[in-house]
């Protein structure tokens, strides 16, 4: 009697072990659909989201939607995505260190988003397309196959480009640099003052500089042909050119620069820039929450530029970055998922966003922004500046090829002098050849 | 191979060892149902650990085996099979052969390190009655306990350009020309990064072998002085040789640790940067698994790596092989 009572409860015990591994509730019986929604919580913060799903509930009673957020969102739903469990409703930029957008681009995992486009924003008259602000979508960034049709939709746009202490420049009366000349000038004068032109907080922050930089010298069709691995591209004295003038900056480098550019210490290298030790460090317009409790020197203002240009009066392009919104092909409500992200766009949702300084790309919302921010979207009213958005085209994946890491990097090598220019160029020339036959 | 692992405890052992066979010899001239009972109990006492055991660690193993043959962005249902393609890339990917010299680099160095270090400093608070040692002893064993996000922050602090622990101790020397970009020199920042594993896993391995040594009889040791043993001779002659089988262990166990240490480790300090200068087999295997979407190629360097480590411990177990010491 004992020993069958003691073999039950071990058996009980296997059980409840192993339940823990079984148990999967799926309540989809109750008539309402359960919308899925994941999202990165990023530097706009967590409320605008559960604002914003409140009153899409409020307007349509049939949808639950369950929100995930978090900010490693990546590491919490790829185990379930790897099980086939997916999100209907994914919020989610490129450019991200575990690059999962990227991954489910390059697998051709996305659902085709360009119907939300032609739809009606929910309880409007417009359609989602007429609402955006022309060149948004149809670039790589949206339209990542180059096929016309649109897979991740545009969320959020924010400048990137050149951040600086305007404080310090009305003080020593210097003017920011409008062409490469004047800004080598300007590294002369400033390091007889013992300030650095220029630093990054890590080497992948150069990829809004690279990015403006290959455009500004050979033009948007340069800087496809780049992005899209064209033939021989990186031997082309565009390219060349494009180096060149990244390996001459790089001489005026903070010192500290290389040695703070990791994961744990980036943020030194942007207090540089708080403590008037450098000029200018490229970056995005969350610089402003993340150093806000920094301590700065005495007139601190953060101040942003595009690149000079390449020669004088031509056109300079400022990198934009964009967040994305996307529904996975293997999502389950697909329909709802749609219904969902074209009122994402609606004039109710884009308020509630604006609230939190997260600025939408839909005409008109950028004037309701907060002073300093709205100093940074000025950038955009200079006609002889224009946005660029995009990025490296995605392939298929090539093993140990990640141009990007070549392209950035390797900007830690040249400063420290362990790699020349020229192994610069034929490394990138090396990958961007893989990278192209692997299908661009 | 002796029965013994730990070869700590040998005349405990040698009983437990005759003690053994006699419950079951006496099972088996018991009643037939009784011996199935034990042994349905038995094995329903075991199948919760061996069902764990094999879904948790035999299951996702073959798993990395059968993947590194496969190309594979980790999420699509398109697989495809490529054979040993993804080792024969292996051996052109210049990064791959760096993250591979490191890692044998930290491997060496640290285990040599940590080890002689650890036993050194196990024998001189066992052997001398130092005062305080108790304290020593905590104070070393605390990093053990630390995370590893932890220690990345404090060695941010230790290794700071400007006014890091040794940067300023330096400069409050006067030793300015010794001062280093700990962690963005690319000669350096692999011995950074062995200092902090060594920091880290020390004290642990000291706490170990001074458990080891203390139960040494300590007549031995008065013996031997008597003979006129010094102190360095007792610990080559008496302590080493029979904590040996102790050293053995921890020295397997010490070389897989090391392989997932430096991990961690690097991908808190450095990222394997300044430009993949510090890039070690995992964080790279990491890399091209998730980041570059290339699953099957970053199993590919898990086997390498199992392969690696499993070769490695066993050749330090062939290396140190000796006849266990009894006292």
């Amino acid at each position: 009697m004992r020993r069958s009572l003691v073999l039950a409860s071990a058996a009980i015990t296997a059980l409840g072990l192993l339940t823990g591994c079984a148990a999967e509730g799926d309540g989809q019986d109750s008539g309402t659909t359960t919308l899925s929604v994941a999202a990165l919580e990023g530097g706009y913060g967590r409320d605008m989201y559960t604002k914003v799903i409140q009153a899409y509930e409020r307007a349509h009673p049939g949808v639950d939607v369950q929100l995930q957020i978090s900010k490693s969102i990546e590491d919490e739903i790829t185990p379930n995505m790897k099980a086939g469990r997916f999100p209907d409703v994914v919020v989610l930029g490129q450019g991200r260190k575990a690059a999962l957008t990227e991954t489910l681009i390059k697998d051709k995992a996305l659902e085709d988003l360009t119907p939300v486009l032609q739809a009606k924003v929910p309880g409007e008259d417009k359609t989602v397309g007429d609402k955006l602000i022309e060149g948004i979508v149809g670039n790589l960034n949206t339209n990542p196959y180059g096929d016309g049709k649109t897979y991740t939709m545009p969320m959020y746009y924010a400048p990137t480009g050149l951040f600086y202490n305007k404080g310090l420049f009305d003080k020593k009366g210097w003017k920011v640099p409008a062409t490469w000349d004047e800004m080598f000038e300007l590294g002369e004068k400033a390091k007889k003052d013992d300030v650095a032109l220029f630093t990054y907080p890590t080497a992948g922050y150069l990829d809004s500089y690279f990015f403006s930089l290959l455009a500004d010298i050979g033009g948007e069709q340069f800087y496809t042909d780049v992005m899209t691995y064209k033939q021989g591209v990186w031997r082309t004295p565009q390219a060349r050119q494009a180096l060149d003038l990244t390996a001459r900056l790089l001489k005026y480098a903070a010192p500290t620069t290389v040695g703070y550019a990791n994961e744990q210490d980036f943020t030194k290298n942007q207090q540089s820039v708080l403590d008037n030790k450098a000029l200018f460090m490229p970056n995005g317009t969350w610089i402003v929450g993340e150093m806000a409790d920094a301590p700065r020197a005495d007139g601190f203002a953060w101040g942003l530029t595009p690149l000079p240009a390449v020669t004088e009066g031509g056109k300079r392009y400022i990198t934009t970055s964009v967040e994305s919104v996307w529904v996975p092909a293997a999502a389950k409500n697909k329909d709802a998922a749609r219904d969902f992200v074209a009122y994402l766009y609606s004039d109710e949702a884009a308020k509630i966003f604006a609230a939190s300084d997260a600025i939408q790309p839909i005409e008109g919302v950028a004037g309701s922004l907060t002073e300093e921010n709205a100093e940074f979207y000025k950038v955009y009213e200079d006609p002889s500046v224009a946005a660029l958005v995009g990025g490296f085209a995605s392939t298929a994946p090539v093993k140990g090829v990640d141009i990007k890491a070549t392209l950035f990097d390797t900007a830690n090598s040249v400063i420290s002098g362990d790699k020349t220019l020229d192994q610069w160029q034929t490394a990138l020339h090396e990958a961007s050849e893989k990278l192209r036959q692997a299908g661009g | 191979m002796p029965g013994n692992p730990s070869g700590t405890l040998p005349p405990r052992t040698a009983t437990r060892r005759a003690a053994g066979p006699a419950p079951g010899r006496r099972g088996a001239s018991g009643s037939a149902p009784r011996r199935r009972g034990n042994g349905l109990f038995v094995l329903a006492s075991l199948l919760p650990a061996l069902v764990l055991f094999a879904v948790f660690m035999v299951v996702p193993t073959l798993n990395v085996f059968r993947m590194s043959f496969y190309t594979w962005s980790g999420f699509s249902p398109d697989m495809r099979f490529v054979g040993l393609d993804n080792f024969t890339a292996l051996l052109d990917d210049a990064q791959f052969v760096r993250a591979f010299q490191n890692t044998v680099a930290l491997l060496v160095v640290v285990t040599v390190v940590t080890m002689g270090t650890g036993l050194f400093l196990a024998a001189v608070m066992t052997r001398q009655r130092l005062r305080g040692r108790s304290l020593y002893r905590f104070v070393l064993y605390v990093p053990s306990v630390l995370s590893v996000v932890v220690i990345a922050a404090i060695f941010s602090a230790v290794f700071d350009q400007e006014n890091g622990l040794i940067n300023g101790t330096l400069q409050a020397l006067s030793l300015d020309g010794l001062r280093q970009v700990w962690l963005g020199d690319q000669d350096l920042v692999l011995w950074s990064v062995a200092i902090a594993m060594v920091w880290q896993s020390l004290g642990y391995y000291m706490v170990l072998y001074m458990a080891g040594m203390a139960s040494i009889p300590e007549d031995v040791y008065e013996a031997s002085a008597l003979d006129g043993a010094s102190p360095v001779r007792q610990f080559f002659a008496i302590t080493l040789p029979l904590i040996w089988q102790n050293l053995r262990t921890t020295l397997t166990f010490f070389v897989m640790s090391a392989v997932n240490l430096s991990f961690v480790l690097v991908r808190a300090m450095t990222g394997g940067g300044p430009d993949g200068s510090s890039e070690v087999l995992l964080s790279y295997m990491y890399k091209q698994a998730y980041t570059n979407s290339s699953y099957g190629y970053g199993m590919a360097i898990g086997v390498v790596i199992f392969a690696f480590s499993f070769l490695v411990s066993l050749l330090v177990s062939r290396a140190t092989r000796r006849e266990p010491l009894q006292f």
